[in-house]
């Protein structure tokens, strides 16, 4: 190349320039913030807020709804008004009317309502009790060895077994249905927990903290459970769903709430035997749990995404 | 060891120490087998050998971290292997702390710069308020030559070399006495290597401390390293002064590590033959083996038909250097 | 050198694109080279530098997200940067031109014996029948030094140790006897008296197959033992080329200056080394003038402002600094890597190993 091509004809910059040796420690890249950096990659996506909104709409108005139609499975003002009964959906009757003449707007929000307040409190506890005893269990090898007995154990019980034996002690309600659905369920939380910490347990950073002389515990809330965000937000969008599936299940079956408390599994059940003649009866309630498992699983995956570093770049 | 060491202060000692590893039922895997060595105060000690030669599990076993299954390790005349108090256990971890091989592995991706350094800190309450761990922490980053304003930044936000500096300064921190390098730049790009050797002397001398340098690249050891260890298949082959061990490498495993240290060089580099090691040449008579000292401080692992060769060819290497200082005298 | 050499590979201005979230980075800002028949070529740079980025234009290996955007790769009247389909790289690309890659398990399928990875790659490429197939093979085998290759025709990857395994790949990409090897660190991930090995038999190979070769590696160490002349890249290009006596005993780009110095062969016990600070430039940041700039010690104040050009300082040897430019003040080289071979001679003599035989 010609020299003369350049440019550069200054001769005063063929000077040494200064030269300070920390300038280039400078970092000039902007501060990096993880929760910043989750939110930022979870609303970049449009279609995830879309299904959030749709999401918290749902959520929101499934609990607001039945305290103002005040709806009990128990109360059937309209049964001695057969006009009042088998309506088809309509603008006055939004999903219709059932059997006894009640709304089924109604029935199915204070469905919704229960499914929704029994599958977050028995995720919560869940995780409650199952992330610290987890992670324990995948830090002590001494606790492994019994826990993975227990584990065994408790994981041959039938669940349905399980659920008939505790209905019938406990008898039929909330409490009794979220005790069901805890009482076994937190141990296949910790033992998930366990296998996740296990696998990054032994990493080096890890072995960094020990040769600083930090305690178990301080590891597992500063080392462990960070990196763990992520996929702890993945098993509770599906926990969530299941849980509430599980719900109607054992209220189908007739273990889950009874009859004072609205559920959508007694009102599936209930609805079935209507199938042939009404089908909106049955269609209806579970069209809604679809659109709240589906819409949870959706949002609970994308945030767990987020949560994920890896796509923070 | 030898009675002539004994007026130095001798800080770390290991003493016939074992490591075994259960790979399954009733096999075992010996990874370490009798090393016995002194680490003077003051130091730099180096620990070379290849990958799965043990140094890396040893360097462990000194942290506490791989338990010993023979032999014991002491620290300023204290066991440190095996079970100990609590209270000797924080002793130990205050005093003798570790730098580690791949700064991006051994930092907690998850946590600020200013908790990685400051850890140790809370560990042990090591500051009087809020105001004074900061200070602390400013100070050494400082001392590694980064900004104080790194303090809220992630580890990767910075390079592979101020990572490694991250590293040191929360070893740093703790004021130790010994500290364990486990390759601490042979995961660094070349451009930054020379940085991270030359903070290490720097501390070094600024602190009064000692190293163990846990290496496979001789050229390092060679600048870093007052006695180098020769260790390989979980064996300490050879023990000398550094200088020594360049001029009069005698275990035939040493001269062909030697020889595979690259010049930068092409002239050179164009006449070097590597030399391959054989260990058909050693006694294959099933005698058993141990650490001798074939020269004040140059120690071997030899049977006794082996010592003989050794001693010859070590007279030989004297020979050969005696003439050539005489031919340079003579110039 | 002599110039009446064939070229076998020209690359002449290539510049690659990588697209990440929308921003298009630039890994290659405009490198020719000039391959001789015949020669090792070595490519020296830190991570980063782009020195993989760049020979896997050769092969058509970008990542997905990687664009040859400028420049042209001539190899026997075609240019490799026009090929676009697997269909097209038929013949060449592990064929003519053949990789060796850091880690051999990358190369190799875990779950497939050696012998049938072999021969694999001789049945595509030869058409010849499997009995022969399997005789070439264990020929290779042995060619690159496995001991009994007949009875480890049938093994796994997992049952051979890393430098057996990197011979192994040595013998697949020689087996359809390439025009051009590429190394990529081929010694990097091996330990040190296995890399001495895996490097005199690349050597040896090269010496009987007569292919050419290209190392890209970091090891300034591995250079001087292996190239005939070499290239040192830094920030997605080559700042200076020449001759392996040129770069190590000449060397004018204080980027050489700095790398060289830095070696800790070089150090002197008690005296600190030399070093570079800061860090290699990232791709995320745009490149003004010299890209060394913000790192070298003895940046000219136009080296922010105007990319130097290359300057002839022999026929072979080239160095793209403004120091070399006639009004830049005159500048000698780091004291240290005055009178190199001197020191090395000296530091070699000292060295019992060297009189051990």
């Amino acid at each position: 190349m010609d020299i003369r091509k350049t440019k550069i004809q200054d001769v005063n910059l063929f000077e040494f320039a200064d030269f300070d040796e920390l300038k280039s420690e400078h970092i000039a890249a902007p501060r990096y913030s993880y929760w910043k950096s989750v939110w930022r990659t979870f609303f970049r996506n449009k279609f995830t807020v879309a299904v959030a909104v749709l999401l918290l709409l749902i959520i929101g108005f499934a609990l607001i709804q039945p305290m103002y139609s005040g709806y009990s499975p128990i109360d059937t003002p309209n049964i001695n008004t057969p006009e009042m009964k088998f309506q088809q959906p309509s603008a006055q009757h939004i999903f219709g009317t059932d059997h006894v003449g009640n709304e089924v707007f109604d029935a199915v929000w204070a469905g919704a309502r229960n499914s929704i307040i029994i599958s977050f409190v028995c995720t919560a506890l869940n995780m409650l009790i199952g992330i610290p005893i987890g992670a324990l269990w995948g830090f002590s090898k001494k606790m492994d060895r019994w826990m993975i007995e227990v584990y065994n154990i408790i994981s041959n019980i039938p669940f349905l077994l399980l659920a008939m034996i505790l209905s019938y002690v406990l008898g039929a309600g909330m409490q009794s249905l979220i005790i069901t659905m805890t009482c076994t369920e937190w141990i296949f939380v910790a033992y998930f927990i366990r296998t996740q910490v296990m696998i990054i347990r032994d990493r080096e950073y890890n072995m960094a903290s020990k040769c600083l002389g930090t305690r178990t515990w301080t590891m597992i809330i500063k080392n462990i459970l960070p990196y763990l965000i992520s996929v702890i937000m993945t098993y509770v969008s599906r926990q969530i769903p299941s849980l509430i599936s599980y719900e109607v299940f054992l209220s189908y079956m007739g273990l889950g709430l009874g009859t004072t408390n609205a559920s959508l599994g007694r009102t599936i059940s209930l609805y079935t035997s209507y199938m042939t003649g009404y089908p909106h009866l049955f269609w209806i309630p579970v069209g809604v749990l679809a659109l709240i498992s589906i819409s949870l699983y959706i949002v609970g995956q994308k945030l767990a995404d987020a949560a994920d570093p890896r796509t923070h770049v | 060891m030898s009675a002539e060491h004994t007026e130095r202060d001798v800080i770390l000692s290991v003493r016939h120490v074992d490591i075994t590893f259960s790979t399954g039922r009733k096999k075992k895997l010996t990874a370490v087998k009798d090393a016995n060595f002194d680490i003077y105060r003051g130091e730099t000690f180096a620990l070379v050998g290849e990958s799965g030669s043990g140094k890396t599990t040893l360097g462990r076993a000194i942290m506490r971290i791989n338990p010993c299954s023979a032999g014991e390790i002491l620290f300023e005349g204290k066991r440190i292997s095996g079970k100990i108090s609590r209270e000797e256990d924080r002793n130990v971890i205050r005093n003798i702390q570790m730098i580690f091989q791949d700064p991006a592995a051994s930092l907690n991706e998850r946590a600020t710069i200013e908790y990685c350094v400051s850890e140790g800190l809370y560990n042990f309450h090591l500051y009087q308020d809020e105001k004074d761990r900061i200070a602390k922490v400013d100070k050494a980053l400082q001392d590694v030559g980064l900004l104080p304003e790194h303090k809220s930044r992630y580890p990767h936000e910075f390079s592979g070399g101020q990572r490694q500096r991250v590293g040191i300064a929360r070893a740093m921190i703790m004021n130790p006495k010994f500290i364990v390098a486990d390759e601490p730049i042979s995961a660094l790009d070349v451009s930054i290597r020379a940085q991270v050797l030359n903070l290490m002397n720097k501390l070094k001398a600024e602190r009064d401390l000692t190293y163990l340098f846990i290496a496979h690249d001789l050229s390092v050891v060679r600048f870093i390293a007052d006695r180098i260890a020769v260790i390989h298949l979980g064996e300490i082959v050879e023990i000398a002064e550094s200088e020594t061990l360049f001029k009069y490498p005698v275990h035939p495993y040493t001269v062909s590590l030697l020889s595979t240290v690259p010049m930068p060089d092409p002239v050179v580099e164009r006449t070097r033959k590597h030399i391959v090691y054989d260990p058909s040449v050693l006694d294959q008579s099933g005698a058993p083996r141990s650490m001798r000292e074939l020269r004040p401080g140059h120690f071997i692992l030899a049977t006794d038909a082996e010592l003989e060769g050794y001693e010859k060819r070590i007279e030989a290497l004297e020979a050969i250097r005696a003439k050539k200082d005489s031919q340079e005298e003579l110039k | 050198m002599d110039v009446t050499r064939k070229v076998i590979l020209s690359a002449k201005d290539v510049e690659v694109k990588f697209r990440v979230r929308g921003n298009y980075l630039t890994a290659i800002r405009g490198v020719s080279l000039d391959l001789y028949e015949g020669e090792t070529f070595a490519i020296v740079g830190e991570s980063g530098s782009g020195k993989s980025v760049f020979t896997k234009t050769f092969t058509g290996m970008l990542e997905t997200n990687g664009t040859i955007s400028g420049g042209s790769v001539m190899f026997h009247d075609k240019d490799l940067t026009k090929l676009k389909k697997d269909k097209d790289w038929e013949g060449i690309r592990g064929a003519k031109i053949s990789t060796i890659f850091q880690d051999p398990m990358t190369s190799l399928n875990p779950i497939r014996t050696i012998g049938s990875q072999i021969t694999e790659v001789i049945e595509k490429h030869q058409g010849i029948s499997k009995a022969e197939a399997k005789q070439q093979a264990i020929d290779m085998m042995e060619r690159v030094g496995i001991p009994n290759a007949a009875d480890r025709f049938n093994e796994y990857p997992f049952q051979y140790s890393g430098g057996m395994r990197q011979r192994i790949v040595i013998a697949i990409a020689l087996s359809c006897h390439p025009e051009i090897l590429i190394c990529d660190e081929p010694t990097t991930a091996l330990d040190v008296t296995i890399q001495a090995q895996i490097i005199t038999l690349i050597r040896d190979l090269q010496k009987e197959l007569k292919f050419t070769t290209l190392y890209i590696t970091h090891d300034l160490g591995v250079v001087a033992n292996v190239a005939d002349r070499v290239g040192v890249m830094y920030g997605g290009q080559i700042v200076e080329y020449g001759t392996v006596e040129e770069i190590f005993f000449d060397p004018r780009h204080p980027y050489t200056w700095a790398l060289l110095s830095s070696l800790p062969q070089l150090g002197v016990k008690g005296e600190d080394l030399y070093y570079i600070t800061g860090t290699p430039p990232s791709l995320y940041n745009k490149i003004q003038g010299d890209a060394f700039a913000p790192r070298n010690e003895h940046a000219l104040k136009i080296d922010f402002e105007e990319e130097p050009p290359f300057f002839k300082v022999t026929d072979t040897h080239y160095a793209k600094t403004w120091l070399m430019d006639p009004r830049a003040p005159k500048l000698e080289k780091p004291e240290v890597i005055r009178d190199l071979h001197e020191k090395i001679r000296k530091m070699t003599d000292e060295g019992g190993a060297f009189h051990v035989g």
